[in-house]
């Protein structure tokens, strides 16, 4: 799949999904602020174009496994906003029976493996969900979601390592946001590229513009088209922005809110994509307008859905542990 | 010369701790003073003088008497103590009473821990074992579970010797152990569960006899005699006709109310108490009645009653007037809910006018479930069965 | 029943060869697994009779448990192989925050059919790197279930229930009974996670214990039989769950407890066991529940020090005449 076969109606889906993953961010921000959401949220505003780009080049039946900032992975992988809410909010109709809240919500029957509040934890069990692949022989493929932070985790390591010896269907995708939650790459990334450190594994190792969502969706296919076929794993490092803090109502003093306007101003992977597909005549002001309205009513209809949902019975917290106790 | 004994404090004491004698031996004592303090496993109880006198305790403190043991003597005079002291030489020094006798005891106080193992406790516990007098053989002193079963042990042999000793002076001895099984064990049920799971009440009264003597004589010919109880069913069964609520059992949470009349007739079998059913008398005449209750009888002479000439009844009729008894308070065979006592019929004296005339009489017990019928349609139908007995004419109503 | 002498590693390679043979989405993942058919012999014929499903790893414990947890997230029925148990300590992650957690944090959407089976304790000079007993740290994780047998039947009954389970299992073996051998049922059975076994009846003590303690407390047993005790030995097998009905009944019938477990003394899961004997069994006690475990040190090198740390059968005899006052 690649930008030449992507018609019109594809092109303004892929909008569309940006545009909904941004409003569910703002949204959960938003309640957030008003104390409805228990706990603490980490979004992923700024960061719309890697993980809509990458999941629009992969089939329902693929894995993904995601990080601590998954809400756009998951609504990319399809998931419902509805019982997403529901589940950040601490609902029995969430994903998770609000069991898992913002950072370990999950959807398995989309192959969405979970969100993860261990950064790195991905890792192994997307590596064994590509064994998994191999040993059942299909050609479904595996994607593991992480930051730039968790490319300095052993698990890093040693699932590339493993990947690549097995040359398993993984495709590890970076969305690197310069910062591990405080700490700039500029101090913590030796050598200074992730996608640089698939050369020691024999692996190809590419770098996209991670606020690009055309150049994302490019970039991953040439890794999924490689792993779909038995080559084996890839790196893809989307070098990208994101515009809220590590977690909301974090202080921030490790940036500049210049440093941060600049992006939003320049490469906001939005308005970029915005401005190309209405250069390009595939999009129409009225048609933009319309679409941000229709999105804005998908995610009010989710946030009554969630908010009206019922609460979980105490007692609940003692099920799920076991299949069978 | 008066026994000083350990009294029975409780219906379930056997025995008390002989905490402290109050006085030395040769000590003068008046009548109703504190002369032993003892402990039972619920209660410290000062134990008064019998009688004035000289004291002579011979059982030493700490120790553990059974109830009505002798535990000291009161001497009236010197010379009695002294021979007293002659048979009982009593305590040994060491064990004479402590030096300083408060005033008043008090027990030793109850927050000194004492070490038991929970075991122990709860043993101590559910046997009704006072901890204190047990001496612990764990460590550091802990009573432990043997030291439970030993305490266990000593009370029961103080228990044995206390039976032993009430069975040497009554004399008891078995003569016969008739296990409690089979149909002997199922009347031991039905009557217990009748009594414990039912109200009953019996009314007593008594009939005028003369025109049922005068009946059984005339309804019985050469070939077959008729039985006053062969009457008394049909007599019954005619009245429960009048009384269909006397006819009723407790099925299933609710008085169920019979449509058909079986009268069960008490009688004596092996050494057991047998209830054959004579179904339908109501319907049937007294010459019938009486054939069946004849064949019923042999039944139970040859022990060949099946199942169905036992079961269904809806009332019963015992009868005792053979042992010369005029009334009694028989009790429900469950589930029926009434049952007829009727005693032997007798010539009494009767005011008639101004007279007192000899008449036959009957004595009938009629006993009911409070819970299903009232005292007054009870008395009802059993001045029925008096009025039917009295004027058996009536019967072919 | 007919049974045969196993060892307890041909006890473990027959169940697999059951297992792998019934069921195609089991498959080990290990280091140095081929070479020698498993460090203990215990996967015997199963590399040449199943080379997709014989996986041999890199050095990369934290990886290789994952992937085994990613497999079973995604179809597969994997055994891992940890090597040693005392390596748990760099997969710790993947064991206690991902598999132990995956089901519950998700609601119940998975099922998790992964067992890692890891060789553990001491008594081999294999000093404080290879010979610890780690199960406290497991049976302290909701989420696991923990395995720890001693007979070579029930190593091969538990091993196969494990595979067949849809949760995470820890299934410990101890190194010094790879060799230890005992009868095995010809026939195929399976043991439940979760029953205990009554190794010895008796009714003045009950020790409960588990792994190789079970054969030191047999013969500890054993020799206070000749002095008229009766020792009963329950092997409890599975820790969690754990079959505390059999405790119970045991302990209402004897009156005096001790927990032994080769694992050291402080924290060890002799602790949980004593505490909810002590909770829920407080009347029938008639002396204080007591444990017997290894010293609260590392396990030394040298033997004379090992033999020191760790129990031994006169500890065990020694802390039954306590618990039963015998001086």
């Amino acid at each position: 799949m690649n930008q030449a076969k992507l018609g019109k109606t594809d092109m303004l889906n892929l909008f569309k999904k940006m545009l909904l993953v941004r409003a569910f961010e703002e949204k959960a921000g938003e309640l957030f602020q008003q104390n409805l959401i228990p706990g603490f949220i980490h979004l992923s505003i700024g960061q719309e174009a890697s993980s809509v780009g990458t999941c629009s080049v992969i089939r329902p039946n693929d894995y993904v496994a995601s990080t601590h900032r998954g809400h756009g992975h998951m609504i990319a992988k399809g998931a419902d906003p509805k019982r997403m809410f529901a589940e950040i909010l601490g609902k029995s109709t969430g994903y998770c029976k609000g069991k898992g809240g913002s950072m370990h919500i999950a959807d398995f029957s989309l192959g969405f493996l979970g969100a993860n509040g261990v950064v790195g934890g991905g890792f192994p069990i997307a590596v064994g969900a590509g064994l998994s692949i191999k040993l059942r022989r299909t050609d479904q493929i595996a994607i593991v979601f992480f930051g730039d932070g968790a490319a300095n985790r052993g698990t890093f390591h040693e699932a590339l390592n493993m990947a690549a010896i097995w040359k398993l269907p993984v495709i590890f995708v970076c969305e690197n946001n310069q910062y591990a939650s405080t700490t700039s790459i500029s101090y913590s990334l030796a050598g200074g590229s992730i996608a640089g450190r698939a050369c020691a594994y024999g692996i190809p190792g590419y770098t996209a513009n991670g606020n690009d969502v055309l150049e994302v969706r490019e970039i991953v296919g040439r890794a999924v088209l490689r792993a779909r076929s038995g080559e084996g794993p890839s790196i893809v490092e989307n070098k990208t922005y994101r515009y809220r803090g590590h977690f909301e109502g974090d202080p921030q003093k490790y940036r500049s809110p210049q440093e941060i306007d600049g992006f939003k101003k320049e490469q906001d992977p939005i308005a970029v994509f915005e401005i190309r597909l209405k250069t390009a005549k595939v999009l129409t002001d009225s048609a933009a307008k319309k679409m941000r309205k229709d999105v804005a009513q998908i995610i009010e209809d989710a946030v009554h859905y969630a908010r009206e949902a019922p609460l979980p019975q105490p007692e609940d917290a003692m099920e799920d542990l076991f299949v069978n106790p | 010369m008066i026994k000083i004994v350990i009294p029975k404090l409780g219906l379930t004491m056997e025995s008390a701790k002989l905490l402290r004698w109050a006085f030395f031996t040769g000590s003068r004592v008046a009548e109703g003073e504190t002369i032993l303090i003892i402990e039972t496993d619920k209660v410290t109880y000062e134990v008064p003088a019998p009688a004035s006198g000289i004291i002579h305790p011979i059982a030493p403190q700490g120790t553990i008497c059974a109830v009505e043991e002798v535990v000291g003597y009161i001497a009236e005079d010197r010379e009695e103590y002294d021979r007293i002291v002659a048979q009982q030489p009593g305590m040994t020094p060491e064990e004479k009473p402590a030096e300083e006798i408060p005033e008043r005891f008090s027990p030793p106080p109850r927050d000194v821990r004492l070490k038991a193992s929970p075991l122990a406790r709860a043993m101590a516990q559910e046997h009704g074992l006072d901890l204190r007098i047990i001496q612990g053989t764990g460590p550091a002193g802990r009573i432990v579970r043997p030291d439970i079963l030993a305490a266990l042990e000593k009370k029961a042999k103080m228990a044995a010797k206390r039976i032993e000793r009430l069975n040497a002076s009554t004399d008891k001895e078995i003569r016969e152990s008739i296990p409690i099984t089979g149909v002997r064990k199922i009347i031991f049920d039905n009557m217990y569960a009748s009594l414990s799971q039912s109200a009953q009440l019996t009314l007593h009264t008594e009939a005028c006899a003369e025109a049922l003597v005068d009946l059984r004589q005339r309804l019985s010919g050469k070939d077959q005699k008729i039985s006053y109880n062969a009457i008394l069913v049909k007599t019954v069964a005619a009245a429960l006709r009048l009384h269909p609520r006397m006819n009723t059992s407790v099925v299933d949470g609710a008085i169920t109310v019979w449509k058909q009349i079986h009268i069960g007739l008490a009688m004596e079998g092996n050494d057991a108490l047998i209830v054959p059913v004579v179904r339908h008398p109501d319907s049937k005449g007294i010459a019938e009645i009486e054939r069946e209750l004849a064949e019923l009888v042999l039944k139970v002479r040859e022990n060949r009653l099946s199942p169905d000439d036992l079961v269904n009844g809806t009332f019963t009729i015992t009868n005792l007037g053979f042992g010369d008894i005029d009334y009694f308070t028989p009790i429900i065979r469950p589930p029926e809910s009434a049952i007829l006592g009727v005693g032997r019929i007798v010539a009494k004296p009767v005011i008639k006018g101004e007279t007192v005339v000899p008449q036959q009489r009957l004595g009938l017990s009629l006993t009911f479930d409070h819970r299903i019928t009232h005292g007054a349609p009870a008395a009802r139908f059993l001045k029925s069965i008096k009025d039917l007995i009295e004027e058996p004419l009536l019967l072919i109503r | 029943m007919t049974e045969r002498l196993l060892s307890c590693s041909e006890a473990f390679a027959e169940a697999l060869h059951e297992e792998m043979k019934r069921d195609d989405t089991v498959f080990i993942i290990g280091e140095d697994l081929r070479a020698h058919d498993g460090i203990f012999g215990q996967f015997k014929g199963l590399p040449s009779k199943y080379p997709e499903r014989v996986i041999d790893t890199p050095i990369s414990e934290t990886c290789l448990v994952g992937a085994g947890l990613g497999a079973a997230l995604t179809g597969m029925r994997p055994l891992v192989d940890l090597h040693f148990a005392d390596f748990f300590t760099t997969a710790m992650d993947e064991i206690a925050n991902q598999a132990a957690k995956i089901r519950y944090m998700f609601g119940g959407q998975a099922r998790i059919p992964l067992v890692i089976w890891a060789p553990d304790g001491g008594g081999l000079s294999a000093a404080a790197h290879h010979s610890q007993c780690l199960e406290a740290w497991f049976v302290h994780t909701p989420g696991l279930k923990v395995v720890a047998p001693s007979e070579p039947a029930d190593v091969k009954g538990l091993i196969k229930s494990a595979i067949r389970e849809d949760n995470p299992v820890i299934f410990f073996q101890h190194k010094k009974l790879f060799a230890q051998k005992g009868p095995v049922p010809k026939e195929e059975y399976l043991i439940p996670l979760g029953k205990g076994d009554i190794k010895r009846k008796g009714r003045d003590i009950t020790i409960i214990t588990y792994s190789r303690m079970t054969y030191f407390a047999l013969e500890a047993a054993k020799q206070l039989a000749l002095k008229g005790i009766e020792v009963e030995v329950i092997d409890i097998r599975t820790l969690k769950p754990l079959d505390f009905e059999m405790i119970a009944e045991s302990v209402k019938k004897t009156y005096h407890a001790l927990v032994v477990h080769e694992a050291c003394l402080t924290g060890g899961f002799g602790a949980e066991i004593a505490a909810r004997i002590g909770e829920e069994l407080f009347d029938d006690l008639d002396a204080p529940v007591t444990r017997i475990g290894a010293k609260d040190v590392p396990i030394p090198f040298s033997p004379l020090l090992e033999n020191y740390v760790l129990p031994q059968v006169s500890d065990i005899v020694r802390g039954i005449k306590k618990v039963l006052n015998l001086g």
